[in-house]
């Protein structure tokens, strides 16, 4: 029973992580429609930025994340302005092809320029931490993984925030749901749009920042966690913010249950196999509004 | 469309489609030939690369052209072919001939198993279905012991022989592999042609193209999305499944990581769309523009400082996002036509741009 618990708990501190990752993608795609086979892609560079930043500069990841949040909100925008533009009114697949143009780009630009080797983001203030349990009912909590899942679960609060409070999240909404309509009321949809991508890129390269504590960084680790992100957002259903989070913790806590009690090679395969499933039942995902 | 003037024209049209369509072959046939005497048999393997993309090319149009449905994961059938052959040549030393026949069979069953389930999602989270599969596929190919795990099955040599006996078990000694195995690609892509010009005319093609254009259109006059985007994907698996016979037989083992890599199941794709996606010609032409960037480089570079630093793949990518953002119908939606004054008609350069709604149907 303890050792259940326990799986469930580290899944849903991963899972915390996994929502980070996917809440990019639940802009850009669950929320204003656009597809994105590069989202991983951004993941990677915030990766590779925290590794960077830390061994020449010896900067920290968690103050990393500020810079690099900027750049990577840029990258947003310029992808956005420069090429998701022009493929936006025609068929999806002009989309899906873009953007894996732009997966293969960034992926072998950061190989040409830093080889494919793995790195490891060390002596971090996370790292330094590691051993360090707190003792709860019995159920041990790694104290870096709760760090990390509770500072990704408090970015995700504040982004839902921000889209369903505020006057910013409010006109995204309006756009995604009619654009002629948003701009009759003076909302610009290429801004919105643009900011749509600069926030999935700058949210997904934090989420990146975080990981690089405790993955190895290496060029192609972006399309795994882009094809778990499709999966997770799709699992919550379109255009729900809330729902993201939900399967993002299922999702962290079916992986870890199937590594505790099922064959570890498998645990992406059942998670993709629970898609499969809701998907089936329910197309329109748990919690999708159509 | 039917009035007397653009009659003769059209048949001028398809006269100079099948002298094309012969030059074409002729070349095809002819160029390993002096490779062949040079010596230098690089550029047959080239040759054979850029035939077998294009054959799985045309193979992924029947899904993602005719039927419109984005397939993501279609090298799982690739994978499959491939391991049926390879267990029933390791096992009951089968001939990759037979083994065609029991992998086209295999892969097929299995897809229609698998798709037909998930033809109930549409759009995106079809796609996204296919990508599942072929995540589940992975752990499965590296871990099942019925096909050695990732420790991978090798082909059994067979010295052959003689020449007859060669082409039975598809061994061939030194040079001659090379060659042989560019007109075994060759043979199947104009087979793969022919079946994917009898599909496309055909009441099955028909059906594909309304399911495409307008689903409840065609569910409304009796035709079953369902049972059709199933076939669609069924003959995708076929040509898959053909093309990992090929390939297990070439590269004498099969390995999970390496059939169920993503670029068996991107560069198909990308041939198609790069040429033009659902026309019958698109993937040869994309084919011959990629893959032969991907190999010259990879030779030119050599051992170099820059070798093996994904230089051909950032090109790719840079092509790859042009076309999308220029020209998302392909390269064969351009008005060749006008510029080459076959059809100077007021207005030709409209009906070039309404070909792009329904490109299959034309040429």
């Amino acid at each position: 029973m303890t050792e259940l618990l326990q799986a469930v708990v580290n899944g849903l501190q991963m899972g915390a992580l996994y929502a980070l990752v996917a809440v990019g993608l639940a802009i850009i795609w669950g929320l204003m429609e656009m597809v994105n086979f590069a989202h991983g892609e951004f993941m990677m560079l915030g990766m590779f930025g925290a590794w960077w930043l830390s061994s020449t500069l010896g900067l920290d990841p968690l103050i990393a994340m500020v810079p690099i949040a900027l750049v990577m909100y840029g990258l947003g925008v310029v992808v956005y302005t420069q090429l998701m533009r022009r493929v936006q009114r025609g068929d999806v697949f002009a989309q899906i092809f873009a953007t894996v143009g732009l997966l293969l780009f960034l992926q072998n630009t950061v190989v040409a320029g830093f080889t494919s080797d793995y790195r490891f983001v060390s002596d971090t203030v996370l790292a330094r931490l590691s051993g360090v349990n707190i003792d709860l009912f019995g159920i041990r909590l790694g104290l870096p993984l709760l760090i990390a899942g509770l500072i990704g679960l408090a970015l995700f609060i504040l982004l839902y925030l921000l889209i369903d409070r505020t006057e910013i999240g409010l006109s995204l909404q309006a756009t995604s749901e009619d654009r002629e309509a948003a701009m009759l009321v003076g909302i610009h949809p290429r801004r919105m749009f643009a900011m749509a991508w600069g926030l999935g890129a700058a949210l997904v390269a934090v989420a990146g920042v975080i990981l690089a504590n405790f993955f190895s960084v290496y060029p192609q680790v972006g399309l795994q966690f882009t094809v778990l992100a499709y999966a997770i957002v799709a699992l919550g259903g379109f255009g729900s913010i809330l729902g993201t989070l939900i399967a993002a913790l299922l999702v962290g806590v079916v992986q870890s249950v199937t590594v505790v009690y099922l064959a570890p090679a498998f645990k992406d395969a059942f998670v993709f196999g629970s898609y499969l499933l809701i998907g089936l039942a329910r197309p329109q995902g748990l919690f999708g509004r159509f | 469309m039917t009035t007397p003037a653009a009659a003769p024209a059209r048949r001028r049209g398809s006269a100079l489609g099948w002298a094309a369509a012969l030059t074409g072959l002729t070349v095809a046939i002819v160029y390993p030939i002096p490779i062949q005497m040079s010596g230098y048999t690089y550029f047959q393997t080239v040759g054979f690369l850029v035939f077998l993309y294009a054959m799985l090319g045309i193979g992924w149009n029947f899904i993602g052209g005719l039927a419109g449905q984005f397939d993501f994961g279609p090298n799982i059938f690739l994978a499959t072919g491939a391991y049926t052959a390879a267990l029933l040549a390791v096992h009951f030393n089968w001939s990759p001939w037979l083994g065609f026949v029991g992998a086209i069979l295999v892969s097929v069953v299995i897809c229609a198993l698998i798709t037909f389930p998930v033809t109930k999602l549409r759009g995106h989270y079809f796609a996204i279905a296919t990508v599942a599969m072929w995540m589940i596929a992975q752990p499965i190919g590296a871990t099942w012991e019925l096909i050695n795990g990732s420790r991978g099955l090798f082909i059994p040599m067979k010295p052959a022989t003689g020449l007859g006996e060669a082409l039975i078990t598809l061994q061939f000694p030194g040079r001659s592999k090379g060659l042989v195995y560019y007109y075994i690609a060759l043979g199947l892509f104009i087979a793969t042609v022919v079946l994917f010009r009898t599909v496309e005319r055909s009441k099955l093609g028909y059906y594909f193209r309304a399911i495409r254009d307008d689903q409840e259109g065609a569910e409304a006059i009796g035709i079953d999305s369902r049972v059709y985007k199933t076939a669609a994907r069924c003959l995708t698996a076929a040509v898959f499944a053909t093309g990992g016979v090929v390939y297990c037989f070439w590269a004498q083992a099969v390995f999970p990581d390496q059939v169920l890599e993503m670029n068996w199941a991107i560069l198909p794709m990308i041939c198609t769309v790069l040429g033009g996606l659902g026309r019958l010609w698109g993937p040869l032409l994309g084919a011959i523009i990629l893959i032969p960037i991907a190999q010259v480089m990879s030779a030119t570079l050599g051992a170099g400082p820059l070798a093996g630093r994904g230089l051909d793949v950032i090109v790719y990518g840079i092509i790859i996002m042009g076309v999308a953002a220029g020209r998302p119908n392909g390269l064969l939606s351009l008005p060749w036509a006008r510029w080459f004054g076959r059809t100077p008609a007021p207005g030709s350069g409209r009906a070039a741009a309404g070909a792009v709604e329904d490109a299959p149907a034309r040429r």
